[in-house]
């Protein structure tokens, strides 16, 4: 599938930040799947503090994270001047959040658990507008 | 005028005869005035002009007249003066020739002196002879009886009973003060008159005439006979008549004494005291059975030998048996319910063996095929024979039972209100722990999908993911069983549970909220508490409650670290305590008291039922909850409960309590 996608750079980086284990585990095989290079933080403050932030094509972000929440890592980017594509992901299913999310410029808000051409399809949305 | 002053006896002067005549000298014989002095009588001869002529020697010894009053006028000698009238009695008896008597009183003595003309032998009469009679002792005896008598009178006057004589043909001879007064008569218009004419013929009866006429043939067995509705003046009196004989010595005459007992007031206070009585008696008759009406108890006696049963009105409409009609024991058991015939016959075997005191609730089943359920309480008692006897009560407790039942439901019903109220509140936490699993599986699947659908397959990837989709897949399912646990509506079960672990249970399903919340946790369980008996399910929700309301208190905290302690301990009463402190808003501590009523809250989106359904669990635990503000910033939620005995945990580790939820 990713062969059917020239759009995409299959070497692009798609970084994933959860606290959630089993999320850290399973995501980055499936987007490796999908022809992503791919790196897993448990935290905001652990993704902020790596050497991805600069060339992470896509982030997949969890909203509720203990310390430094989703949103609070998307505004420290924005003031970082590091303007990445940003999914979010989640497991609180609130009908409120995925509007309140795509107005905060998030590209997409999936919530847990998610199919994987849904996950495909916000990434193609994501690197389409990186 | 001559006087011949003649001493007989030698020296003896005090008889002196003086005499103014020659006639004198004829008759003073030696012998004859030895006589007149013997006797012991004062004699004084006193002439027609009134001047004493002679005297004897009893004269001179008892009246005192000296030899030298011989001759002298008898007013001019001080005794004879105290004589009343005596010149004009002495001219009487001089001129009449008959001798007359008089009363003369000397100081103490009392003395009749006799004055009679001398000499009466039908000579002319020349003057008085003076004999004085000393009566002082027999007039003393006269005074006697005079004075018994009028003490008689005053005494018989005096007492209140009336009383009246009766001749031997029942006539009214003389009654007493009392007695006229009574019947408003007097002495006199009573005197003679039939006593069976008294108080208007109210004593005209038969027994009291036939009575009468037997005390007046000497008998002395008279009964009193109480007459009512005598008329006096003092309006009806009821008297009571007694009797007895009279008899004189020295009378032939029988008479009787009828006395009477005025018991008017006594009998009008025993009616009133039988009115009052009766009266009470009512009262406390119907307070007894307003009191069973409303209580809806009723009582009952049974004498086991005789199986003699007794019952109030009250238990009669209790078994809807026709009031009044007989009770056996057989009737008895036919409306108990069949299922607790033989408790029933069970008890009463027992009761008759016995003289314990027994308690046992039962139902009964009515004729319409309701059911009531009653409970029995006997007390029982042997009499002086040693016969065993029963009494006891029987209460209607349907309506009762039916009301806890409701309580217990409505009390059941809040609980799971309760529940899922915090269930609305843990729908994040809820959902975040079964999508965190969920998501693991469906990601993973997708993986092994792909990987195996490519050339070549990848299979050591796709088992690997397929391996981290079982496991996903258990996560969940263990998330899923303890949800279910926690708000599924059950009985309670009490067995015996480890508080600790029943606290890291919930910490872990509340532990992504309260990371969420940005609230610092922190465990101190003590290791070596005991185990407690309770209801696994209900401590969790307490746990959960308290933590929920924590983590609340703290939610608009963002000055100070927000942190939550939860510890355990042994505390000083060997009740195993569990406390959950927070740095949060506190409470007010004038509603500390309310915080644990139902539908008090602080919280604008709560329902106030958390702390309320709390306390509940944990009184039916017999335990105790209860808050205290912190030394500093927040407050802590406390709970104690008994630890687990022997005995409180059935014999399968569980039991259900009934009532309560």
């Amino acid at each position: 599938m990713p062969r059917e996608r020239p759009m995409v750079n299959s070497r692009s980086l798609v970084s994933v930040v959860d606290d959630d284990e089993s999320v850290r585990e399973s995501l980055p095989d499936l987007l490796r799947e999908f022809g992503f290079a791919t790196r897993a933080f448990s935290s905001a403050e652990e993704f902020l503090a790596s050497d991805c932030v600069g060339h992470t094509r896509c982030l997949i972000l969890d909203i509720a994270m203990p310390g430094m929440t989703g949103p609070e890592l998307q505004l420290e980017l924005r003031r970082r001047r590091k303007e990445i594509p940003i999914v979010f992901i989640t497991a609180l299913r609130d009908g409120a959040v995925r509007p309140r999310m795509l107005e905060s410029g998030a590209v997409e808000c999936l919530f847990k658990p998610f199919s994987d051409t849904a996950l495909l399809e916000a990434l193609d949305a994501a690197l389409r507008t990186s | 005028m001559t006087t011949e002053g003649m001493t007989l006896n030698g020296d003896r002067t005090s008889f002196q005869w003086v005499h103014g005549g020659d006639a004198v000298a004829q008759m003073a014989t030696t012998d004859l005035i030895d006589i007149l002095d013997a006797v012991e009588v004062p004699i004084v001869l006193v002439r027609r002009d009134f001047i004493i002529s002679c005297f004897n020697q009893a004269a001179a010894d008892v009246l005192g007249l000296a030899p030298s009053a011989i001759g002298r006028a008898s007013r001019d000698i001080p005794i004879l003066a105290g004589l009343p009238h005596l010149e004009q009695q002495c001219s009487r008896v001089i001129a009449g020739g008959v001798e007359s008597r008089v009363d003369f009183r000397d100081g103490d003595r009392w003395f009749v002196v006799r004055i009679s003309p001398y000499p009466n032998s039908g000579r002319q009469v020349s003057g008085a002879l003076l004999t004085f009679t000393n009566v002082t002792a027999f007039r003393g005896s006269i005074n006697q009886a005079v004075y018994e008598r009028e003490c008689t009178k005053a005494i018989l006057n005096t007492v209140a009973d009336p009383l009246v004589v009766l001749s031997a043909d029942q006539r009214i001879q003389s009654g007493n003060r009392a007695f006229y007064t009574m019947f408003g008569v007097s002495r006199d218009e009573t005197q003679g008159i039939p006593f069976h004419e008294l108080g208007n013929g109210t004593f005209d009866l038969v027994p009291l005439r036939s009575q009468l006429e037997e005390v007046l043939a000497g008998n002395d067995a008279f009964q009193p006979v109480e007459v009512d509705n005598i008329p006096t003046p003092r309006g009806e009196r009821t008297l009571i008549l007694d009797a007895r004989p009279l008899s004189f010595p020295g009378h032939s005459e029988r008479r009787s004494l009828v006395t009477f007992q005025d018991i008017t007031v006594r009998k009008q206070a025993e009616v009133a005291k039988d009115l009052r009585s009766e009266e009470e008696l009512r009262r406390s008759e119907a307070f007894l059975a307003e009191g069973q009406r409303l209580s809806l108890t009723g009582s009952f006696s049974w004498k086991v030998a005789t199986d003699e049963i007794t019952w109030s009105e009250q238990l009669y409409r209790i078994f809807e048996f026709e009031p009044g009609t007989p009770v056996t024991i057989e009737r008895m058991n036919a409306r108990v319910h069949p299922e607790d015939v033989p408790m029933m016959n069970e008890r009463i075997e027992r009761a008759r063996a016995g003289g314990a005191d027994f308690e046992y609730p039962h139902r009964l089943l009515m004729p319409d095929g309701s059911v009531k359920y009653v409970n029995a309480i006997a007390h029982g008692s042997r009499d002086a024979e040693g016969r065993l006897e029963y009494i006891g009560a029987v209460q209607d407790v349907t309506q009762r039972r039916a009301s806890e039942e409701a309580l217990g439901r409505a009390r059941s019903e809040i609980a799971q209100v309760a529940r899922v109220t915090s269930l609305g509140m843990l729908t994040a936490s809820i959902a975040h722990e079964v999508n965190q699993p969920l998501s693991g599986i469906i990601t993973n699947a997708s993986t092994c999908l792909r990987m195996l659908a490519a050339d070549p397959p990848n299979v050591a990837g796709a088992r690997e993911t397929a391996r981290r989709t079982i496991r996903d897949g258990n996560r969940a399912s263990d998330v899923i069983t303890r949800l279910r646990a926690l708000f599924t509506k059950r009985d309670p079960v009490i067995e015996s549970v480890d508080l600790n672990e029943v606290a890291r249970e919930v910490v872990a399903l509340c532990l992504s909220r309260l990371q969420r919340h940005r609230v610092t946790l922190r465990l101190v369980l003590a290791d070596d508490i005991p185990r407690v008996a309770a209801d696994l399910v209900q401590l969790q929700q307490v746990i959960l409650n308290l933590l929920v309301n924590a983590s609340d208190a703290m939610r608009n905290i963002e000055d100070r670290p927000r942190e939550l302690l939860i510890r355990t301990d042994l505390d000083e009463q060997d009740q195993v305590r569990l406390a959950v402190r927070d740095s949060g808003v506190g409470f007010d501590p004038r509603h500390a008291g309310a915080l644990f009523d139902a539908f008090y809250t602080t919280k604008s989106d709560g329902m106030g039922v958390g702390l309320s359904v709390s306390r509940s669990i944990i009184e039916s635990h017999d335990g105790r909850i209860w808050a205290t503000l912190n030394d500093g910033p927040g407050a802590t939620f406390w709970f104690s409960i008994p630890r687990a005995r022997e005995g409180r945990i059935g014999a399968h580790g569980a039991m259900p309590i009934e009532g309560r939820s």
